[in-house]
């Protein structure tokens, strides 16, 4: 009986199986890494922009309050006014500890930005004043009352429209206080937490560049991402 | 037969409550200072040919406080003039209102809804303890203002007022001439 024997095709079948284990085990090790970077990369996005928001009070008094983590694309910077600056003001009248710090955010965009002419209001042309085309600079102003579990008084007006709306996500809800004035107007958000109570304030103005200003939704947004220090 | 002492128990009675009506009406009125205030400006006349809105005192000191922080206005007089007009106009164009200079009910309902207190809203504290804010978040422009027991009043920052306006005195809204505000802050 003749027996045959191919060393090189029994060498050779034995590495394509050697090559493919191995190119399996690599696929396996990228798939996992993949998901492994995916899984965590997913959190990315959130943290991210909270590192942004929190970084325009940083080194602030504002820094150690609990603040918007998440705020409009359209700021572009914040001010902080401390309660003892606050205080100050007014002559140490009030204590501090009573106080809320005030965090003031500048809004990009010619809507949004100060056009107050140098000249005395009396000479203002006055169809640049009937357009809204002289206007003060646009902002969101955020005053958070540490310790506080009351919300300010509600507003009254035939022309108000106030209701509680959910945050957006983080769960909570808030008083809203819309001034109906033919789609524009204030527009205030008021909640309260366990830590303390809030309000978000904003115009949403009427120029001749468009309507300044953040939406509804986009200050229950930032209500709803509030966060302690980072 | 009642007696004397009884009829001193109910008048006493009857003051206490009188008192305390008082004081709750006088909280109310102080709550609604804004939406309750008189017109103010070129509102036109009325049936008798008498301007309707007030053209002095203590509601026009509060929109030209109001209006130094959102529109720069200088200088708060308690006197209604044209600078006064049109930066009224001006606030009333940006914030969607018709731009009469008629500083009504929609004006005053939208001014009170841009001042916010400084203080945490379980505290009352004494002085000026509501601001409004304007203009960009640095170098902006504040108004302050006092919400008192009985009235709301202004508090206008040195620089803004002009006589007979004094700086960091509290003035209330009421319509009629300029006083200084009379109860505790």
């Amino acid at each position: 009986m003749a027996v045959i024997t191919d060393y090189t095709r029994a060498n050779r079948r034995n590495e394509w199986i050697l090559g493919g284990v191995v190119g399996v085990v690599v696929v396996l090790v990228v798939v996992f890494v993949t998901i492994l970077v995916t899984s965590g990369g997913g959190e990315a996005p959130a943290t991210e922009p909270d590192a942004d928001a929190r970084r325009l009070t940083a080194g602030t008094c504002a820094a150690k309050l609990r603040q918007p983590a998440w705020v409009p694309e359209t700021v572009m910077r914040a001010d902080v006014a401390c309660p003892e600056q606050i205080s100050r003001k007014l002559g140490d009248s009030a204590s501090p500890d009573r106080l809320g710090t005030w965090v003031v955010y500048d809004l990009h965009g010619p809507a949004n930005e100060e056009l107050l002419p140098g000249a005395a209001p009396g000479l203002w042309p006055d169809a640049e004043v009937a357009s809204g085309a002289i206007h003060p600079a646009t902002t969101i102003t955020y005053v958070a009352y540490p310790g506080s579990d009351s919300l300010t008084e509600e507003l009254g007006g035939d022309t108000l429209r106030i209701e509680w709306q959910d945050f957006p996500q983080g769960g909570g809800e808030a008083r809203v206080t819309q001034v109906e004035n033919n789609g524009y107007g204030p527009l205030r958000v008021e909640w309260t937490d366990e830590q303390g109570s809030y309000l978000l304030l904003t115009v949403r103005g009427r120029t001749p560049d468009g309507r300044s200003g953040a939406s509804a939704e986009e200050l229950l947004r930032m209500a709803g991402s509030l966060v302690g220090p980072g | 037969m009642v007696s004397a002492r009884t009829w001193l128990q109910v008048g006493g009675g009857v003051v206490v409550a009188a008192l305390i009506t008082a004081a709750f009406l006088q909280g109310r009125v102080a709550e609604d200072a804004w939406t309750a205030n008189d017109p103010v400006g070129e509102c036109g006349t009325g049936t008798l040919g008498g301007d309707v809105g007030a053209t002095a005192g203590g509601g026009v000191l509060a929109v030209q406080n109001v209006l130094s922080a959102t529109h720069a206005l200088e200088p708060a007089t308690s006197t209604w003039d044209a600078n006064t007009a049109d930066a009224v106009r001006a606030f009333q164009a940006w914030t969607g209102l018709p731009a009469n200079g008629c500083v009504n009910t929609n004006t005053w309902v939208t001014m009170r809804a841009l001042v916010v207190p400084v203080c945490a809203p379980e505290y009352n504290c004494l002085g000026a303890d509501q601001l409004l804010r304007g203009g960009p978040a640095r170098g902006g422009r504040d108004a302050w203002f006092l919400d008192a027991d009985c009235d709301w009043a202004s508090w206008v920052q040195p620089g803004v007022a002009a006589s007979p306006v004094g700086s960091q005195t509290a003035y209330e809204f009421s319509g009629g001439e300029l006083a200084e505000l009379g109860c505790e802050g």
